[in-house]
């Protein structure tokens, strides 16, 4: 088996190129942006108390000294060793900020990624099963509501519906203040806090996958391969998922490998509406704190992720698609 | 056009209109100005006040009329803008290619694989919160998969024959661009740009939802930031106060992906072949012992099968009988569009709605496959009635290897231990004449040819007694076309199949066949053995198709006949 090394360096060079261009968005934004540049990196009543002379050493000092093509070298020599600046806010060094709240954005997008891939793929591969019945137009009217329904509105109903009015989970974060002290009551608790972030994380995003799986499963269902598999005698369960949903879901699995990026998209909204400390609310927060080391880190970090996504896909799509793999024998003759 | 996708249409014309009239004259109607306090605070839906009050004591429904102007003026002028800057770049770099297409490409592979909630976050607030802000943002991220799509339709049209027909004319670009790019691609700019408006809206709450909105200019999503952040959902106002901003969101996204369903549907059908076949229940089947003795191994009597044209049944077979004996090859001739392949799936009732087969009888060894349920239909497929596909159409499942693919057609009708499977499977290769190392292949790495033989072999595996070869020879390159014949031939003579050979190929059919029967437009018109019916039919349209066969002499053509 030999890798195909031209299109996987192309891939490449063309994810070079996004983080390239997150890097040069973060480095050009508060240059270009108008009004003091200072003001991106320290609050208004420090900078009063600043004199010129000190003004100028902290421009320097935050590579924002000499030419723009200068500071544009040091900059990239920061990013290069993971120098994201210090956070305005926590006055900590932006990734360690990060590194305590990665985790949380990580155990919140998993399970609602699975879940809404799973079950997006069932019902879609359903209803497509189905075409044309009531209940595939039933589902699909449901789906497409579900597709237009805004994430944090679905947060904010959940909310009020089933944490303050039922009172069966909590309203916010992802734990609560008061522990008893045990693993599995903490464990207990941080399941407690993640129903809901996830429910709507998965409701707003299981749409997408529906309508692409049936799309995809009404097209290989009307494929000559399955009718010649019917034609064999194979079974109805098996022509549903060994023909149809087999071939059906070479696109939803690339759709959502990098449709990763709008997932983390949409965790910055849900974790909003439940203050779940994640990344997500992390970019909020520094936004409405103007706390621009901390916005920009999280925006690359972000992008990395989505790129890691990318690559991943790339990497993974041959064992699913023997067709991606270059051939073993030699093309045949008759 | 389905009459569903008509209603969905309309339903999400009557949504948007009602929405925008809501947007146009509500603040005249509502007599309260939605920026001041009109009433108490968190005042209850009442008759002064429909949709109650918020904290600040101001009017829900003004609120929501004032924000609808907001909310569908942002979404459709970035929905305008998008599509319009994504437009021109597509049509530019589909039509002129070379450096200015890869850049653009390029750019749009960026722009897609950034995240771009986020993206338009760190802009936004470097610009500013405000209605500007917003559209600017969201046109950033969106024009890109306009671009790409519009360019995809360029190219497609760029290569058509008419272009290629005017270009080599000495047409210029302008009178190209005027008379064949822009026309062709200007349907596609419409749902496009219905799929923006839907998508800015959406884009557009959550980044007011996000405190990025005009403080001064009340939108949905900015209704929602100050219900969120006056945590709304702790009193009792949350009816009131989140639920309808929430539902506005939702009828006009909703509105606009059906609108945008309908004319995707009007514009480029999904052409889907697929349509979910009705359950059969089980019947009460007699056995019928003179068709038994007299050998006949299986009968057709007065096949009709009609298909819905413009609401009316029309026949595509009409009143077609048939018989097969013991060890005899039938040919059914045809040219395409005779109903052939029609008859063929009706035997092995495999027609798919809408059609309609009415039929007197179908008897395949003495009963009537009409009548069987779903599951002994299927323990007869593929297992009593080996059916021959044509390998040319993507006959074998691509991400399934050929052992796989043949082992399952043994094991959904028989349970063998591993060892004698295998050996199954060997034995079936090497049967159609395919080395043993192509067992682990997927389709992808064999020939036409050694496909139609992996379908050979997979119509043979279980070793039925009678075949259905539907066009196996169609699409192959003339030599392996006579390869793929002679197998055949070989294979009947040397297991005595009963065979039903459909082809358009006359001369391929008189060489294997021992009867024929000549359709057309769905009747049987001419019938008899083979070699007869060549030299002696009188009927014009047998006459017609036998002397089309390309011979060189008159000689060599009795030679054939004759076998």
């Amino acid at each position: 088996m030999k890798p195909n090394f031209t299109a996987f360096g192309k891939k490449m060079l063309q994810y070079g190129l996004v983080l390239f261009v997150a890097i040069t968005i973060n480095f050009l934004l508060p240059r270009l942006a108008p009004g003091d540049p200072l003001l991106y990196f320290f609050d208004e009543g420090t900078i009063k108390e600043l004199t010129t002379v000190q003004k100028q050493l902290a421009l320097e000092s935050m590579g924002l000294g000499g030419s723009l093509f200068e500071q544009y070298l040091v900059y990239l020599k920061e990013i290069v060793s993971f120098e994201f600046g210090v956070s305005i806010k926590y006055g900590l060094p932006a990734m360690e900020v990060i590194w305590e709240r990665l985790p949380w954005t990580l155990v919140l997008i998993g399970p609602a990624m699975l879940l809404s891939a799973v079950s997006g793929v069932a019902v879609g591969a359903y209803s497509a099963w189905n075409r044309g019945k009531s209940r595939d137009v039933s589902l699909l009217t449901v789906m497409l509501t579900f597709q237009a329904v805004p994430g944090f509105w679905i947060g904010m109903l959940f909310i009020a519906v089933f944490a303050v009015q039922f009172g069966w989970f909590p309203t916010y974060g992802a734990v609560s203040i008061v522990q008893d002290g045990t693993i599995t009551g903490w464990l207990k608790d941080v399941a407690l806090h993640l129903v809901l972030p996830i429910a709507t994380l998965s409701i707003a995003t299981v749409g997408s996958n529906y309508l692409l799986t049936r799309s995809s499963m009404l097209e290989s269902l009307g494929q000559d391969y399955v009718v010649m598999a019917e034609a064999k005698g194979v079974t109805k369960n098996r022509l549903i998922f060994n023909h149809g949903l087999r071939n059906a879901l070479l696109p939803v699995y690339t759709h959502f490998m990098m449709n990763l990026g709008t997932l983390i998209g949409g965790s910055v909204v849900v974790e909003t509406v439940f203050s779940y400390p994640g990344i997500g609310r992390l970019l909020y927060e520094s936004v409405v704190a103007r706390d621009f080391p901390m916005m920009q880190a999280v925006f690359l970090l972000i992008t990395i992720g989505v790129i890691a996504a990318n690559i991943l896909a790339d990497l993974t799509y041959p064992l699913i698609d023997p067709r991606a793999k270059s051939t073993r024998y030699g093309k045949g003759g008759s | 056009m389905r009459k569903s996708t008509k209603i969905i249409g309309w339903t999400g014309a009557a949504m948007a209109g009602a929405m925008l009239l809501f947007a146009l004259v509500g603040p005249f109607l509502i007599p309260y100005d939605a920026y001041q306090q009109t009433g108490a605070s968190f005042q209850a839906p009442n008759a002064e006040h429909w949709l109650g009050t918020n904290d600040m004591g101001q009017d829900i429904l003004a609120e929501l009329a004032v924000g609808a102007r907001t909310s569908l003026f942002i979404g459709i002028a970035t929905a305008v803008i998008a599509t319009f800057i994504g437009g021109i770049i597509g049509v530019l770099s589909g039509y002129f290619g070379g450096w200015f297409e890869t850049l653009m490409l390029r750019l749009i592979d960026v722009v897609l694989t950034l995240p771009f909630l986020p993206l338009m976050l760190v802009i936004a607030v470097y610009i500013g919160p405000g209605a500007f802000t917003q559209i600017f943002v969201i046109t950033l991220v969106m024009w890109a998969g306009k671009a790409r799509q519009i360019r995809a339709q360029t190219l497609y049209i760029k290569k058509a024959g008419p272009v290629l027909a005017a270009k080599s004319m000495g047409a210029g670009h302008t009178y190209l661009f005027r008379k064949h790019i822009l026309p062709g691609v200007f349907p596609l700019f419409i749902p496009q740009f219905v799929a923006a408006v839907n998508a800015a809206i959406l884009l557009e709450s959550s980044l007011s939802f996000l405190g990025m909105s005009d403080p001064l200019m009340k939108s949905w999503g900015s209704i929602l930031y100050y219900a969120n952040n006056r945590s709304a959902f702790l009193t009792e106002a949350w009816v009131w106060w989140i639920i309808p901003p929430g539902v506005c969101i939702v009828l006009v996204v909703l509105a606009f992906s059906f609108i945008g369903y309908y004319l995707e549907e009007k514009v480029n059908p999904r052409l889907s072949a697929y349509v979910p076949s009705p359950k059969r229940t089980k019947q009460p089947i007699a056995l019928q012992q003179d068709l038994l003795d007299s050998e006949v191994v299986l009968s057709i009597d007065k096949m009709t099968v009609e298909y819905p044209r413009k609401g009316v049944f029309m026949p595509v077979v009409s009143g077609v009988s048939l018989q097969v004996h013991k060890g005899e090859v039938l040919g059914i001739v045809g040219e395409s569009g005779s109903g052939k392949t029609t008859v063929a799936s009706a035997i092995i009732q495999q027609l798919k709605s809408p059609a309609r087969l009415s039929v007197e009888g179908i008897y395949f060894e003495g009963k009537d496959l009409q009548k069987f349920s779903d599951e002994e239909i299927r323990t007869v497929r593929g297992n009593q009635i080996g059916y021959i596909a044509q390998a040319a159409m993507n006959a074998l499942n691509p991400v399934i290897s050929i052992e796989k693919q043949l082992a399952e057609a043994v094991l959904v009708h028989h349970k063998l231990p591993v060892a004698e499977l295998n050996k199954r499977i060997d034995e079936a290769l090497l049967q159609v004449g395919l080395d043993l190392k192509w067992r682990h292949a997927f389709p992808h790495e064999l020939s036409g040819g050694m496909r139609q033989r992996v379908i050979i072999a997979m119509a043979l595996i279980n070793r039925p007694q009678f075949v259905i070869a539907d066009e196996p020879t169609t699409g192959l390159d003339v030599m392996v076309q006579v390869e793929i014949l002679e197998l055949l031939q070989r294979l009947q003579k040397e297991l005595n199949l009963s065979m039903i050979f459909i082809s358009h190929d006359l001369p391929a059919v008189l060489k294997i066949t021992d009867r024929l029967a000549i359709m057309k437009y769905g009747y049987i018109v001419d019938g008899g053995q083979s070699a007869e019916l060549a030299e002696l039919s009188t009927h014009p349209y047998t006459r017609r198709l036998i002397d089309a066969m390309p011979l060189l002499t008159q000689v060599k053509r009795k030679a054939v006949l004759t076998k």
